[in-house]
């Protein structure tokens, strides 16, 4: 907002100082918003460290777990037990409030199964399938749990990233320019205040001469 | 042993001591365990595998021929033998192999219900048993499951496919029906052992062998389940020394030495009740398994000394072929996954 567009008037005063105001407020909230963001963030991701490392380990865990089962059933007995396997787990996307950013809570249907429930069956197979399926239900379980930490601290980041960028326009942008335009209009007003009293003076200094 | 034993079976018998000794011997697994892939692929395609992985060349490659050729090599010595096998032994060899029925079934009717490609299906079979190459690629030409089934009308497995197969379509789970047809495999087979044919009772007595650790692997499995299922009845096979009240108390009990315990009161073999004092304190499923697995080989060839001339020669060797196809491909498969050679010892069957 160039100076010179200003129209020095007191209701233009009035306005820009409830604006200044508002943008003042406007300014602490949004810092702490972005200040409790910045700590739920934190509080994230510590579990997503936690989950991360957890994900890796059951990986690695699964993928041990079907080279010891291609090794032990080869891939033909793999595939065939894999055949049995009839569902996929659903997912259930629901969805919290952290601080106004909405993320994502999943809820699955069950992954774990009993040894009943795998679709093979237990007089057919070896135990090395058994532990390759749980090893595999592991593994999902933990995916599902990393995709709802990870979509959490994504939406986090986005939105500390955003109201970071208000944070700084209206500290280093509107309210500097805000109270420029006050005090130019402020400064206006006093100088057309001398102008009118010394105009005041000198007509009174006339009228009495 | 009498003296009246006919030349056909002595012949049977003795061929299969001589095939038998042509299995690889256990040094040679060991020395293959300091191999590299390419190494054990060479070497088995220098032996008597060679036919198949030369067959099966143009069709397949790396890991996937070997496995290939190993299961057609088997499932081609299984049929030979059955073909050779005279008299009652044929009829209880092919008992025998009848569970190669069951898996190959299984697949299909699964793969179909997967939506896989008759192809790939046809990839993974096994011929070994009474269901030839002709009979499974006429079964894998049907479309729908119920016209397989009918298309079996008059094998022994019908009667159980038939019964369970509309449940199993409504439920998605072939579990149930794959243990009945399991159960009724080994059913049958008692049945015929104890219907007064000449050598029945030596088979007999194999199979109860059998049975009890297939049980008492059972038993170990559904310990190393979480959430012990409620219908453990049903993954009992009768027939062998546990009695299936035993078999439901045993799976109730929480403590391991107890179980332990238990488990040997309840079991009626002599190399079986030594394992059991050796488990104790031991957690790994697959070493459990694994013994349970020696303990009926060594079994196998102790009854097969005794009746030299019945049917544990041809057992054992079925056997021990079987296991031979396994470690080959152990080694192999495990090598390709890079697990350390001790690790793919552990699973090797020597």
């Amino acid at each position: 907002m160039a100076l010179r567009d200003i129209k020095p008037t007191r209701s233009e005063l009035i306005n820009l100082k409830r604006k200044i105001q508002l943008s003042e407020r406007g300014y602490k909230i949004l810092k702490m918003k972005r200040d409790g963001l910045i700590l739920e963030f934190f509080k994230v991701l510590a579990d997503a460290k936690d989950c991360k490392g957890d994900l890796l380990q059951k990986h690695a865990r699964a993928v041990e777990m079907m080279a010891l089962a291609n090794t032990v059933e080869g891939a033909i007995g793999v595939k065939s037990a894999a055949f049995s396997v009839k569902e996929v787990p659903q997912i259930a996307l629901k969805s919290k409030n952290i601080m106004g950013v909405v993320v994502p809570q999943i809820e699955s249907s069950k992954v774990r199964k009993t040894l009943a429930d795998r679709g093979y069956g237990v007089l057919g197979t070896s135990t090395v399938i058994d532990e390759t399926a749980s090893a595999f239900e592991e593994l999902v379980e933990a995916i599902i749990t990393s995709a709802e930490i990870e979509t959490t601290m994504k939406r986090l980041l986005d939105e500390i990233e955003k109201t970071k960028r208000r944070v700084n326009a209206l500290e280093f942008k509107v309210i500097p320019e805000l109270t420029a335009a006050r005090d130019f209009i402020k400064m206006r007003l006093d100088e057309m205040e001398r102008e009118e009293l010394f105009r005041m003076k000198k007509i009174k200094s006339r009228n009495t001469a | 042993m009498g003296v009246n034993i006919s030349a056909p079976y002595i012949y049977v018998c003795t061929r299969m001591r001589v095939r038998k000794a042509k299995l690889l011997p256990k040094e040679e697994y060991m020395r293959m365990l300091n191999m590299s892939v390419s190494e054990i692929t060479r070497i088995i395609g220098e032996t008597e595998y060679k036919q198949e992985i030369d067959e099966l060349g143009t069709a397949f490659e790396g890991m996937d021929l070997l496995e290939v050729a190993l299961s057609w090599n088997l499932a081609k010595e299984y049929q030979k033998i059955q073909e050779i096998a005279p008299g009652t032994l044929k009829a209880f060899t092919q008992d025998y192999l009848r569970r190669w029925d069951i898996q190959n079934i299984l697949t299909i009717l699964r793969g179909k219900v997967q939506g896989e490609k008759t192809g790939k299906i046809k990839e993974i079979l096994i011929p070994a048993g009474s269901l030839d190459k002709i009979m499974l690629d006429r079964l894998l030409a049907e479309d729908s499951n119920d016209r397989i089934i009918e298309l079996l009308k008059g094998h022994r497995m019908y009667a159980v496919l038939a019964r369970e197969f509309p449940a199993a379509k409504e439920s998605g789970s072939f579990s149930h029906m794959e243990n009945e047809l399991y159960k009724q495999f080994y059913a049958e087979i008692l049945g015929d052992t104890k219907a007064g044919i000449k050598g029945g009772a030596s088979f007999l007595s194999y199979i109860q062998l059998e049975i009890d650790i297939k049980n008492v692997k059972t038993l170990f499995r559904l310990r190393a389940d979480a959430q012990a299922p409620e219908g453990v009845r049903e993954m009992y096979i009768s027939g062998g020394t546990l009695s299936p009240t035993d078999f439901t108390s045993l799976n109730a009990i929480r403590d391991s030495n107890e179980f332990i315990d238990q488990l040997r009161a309840s079991v009626r073999n002599e190399s079986l009740h030594t394992l059991l004092d050796e488990m104790k304190g031991r957690k790994a499923m697959h070493d459990i398994e694994i013994r349970l697995t020696r303990v009926q080989l060594e079994q196998m060839e102790k009854m097969s000394k005794r009746n030299p001339f019945s049917i544990h020669p041809i057992l054992v060797y079925l056997e021990k072929k079987k296991y031979e196809v396994f470690n080959l491909r152990a080694l192999a498969r495990g090598k390709e996954s890079k697990l350390p050679s001790d690790k793919i010892a552990e699973y090797l069957v020597m």
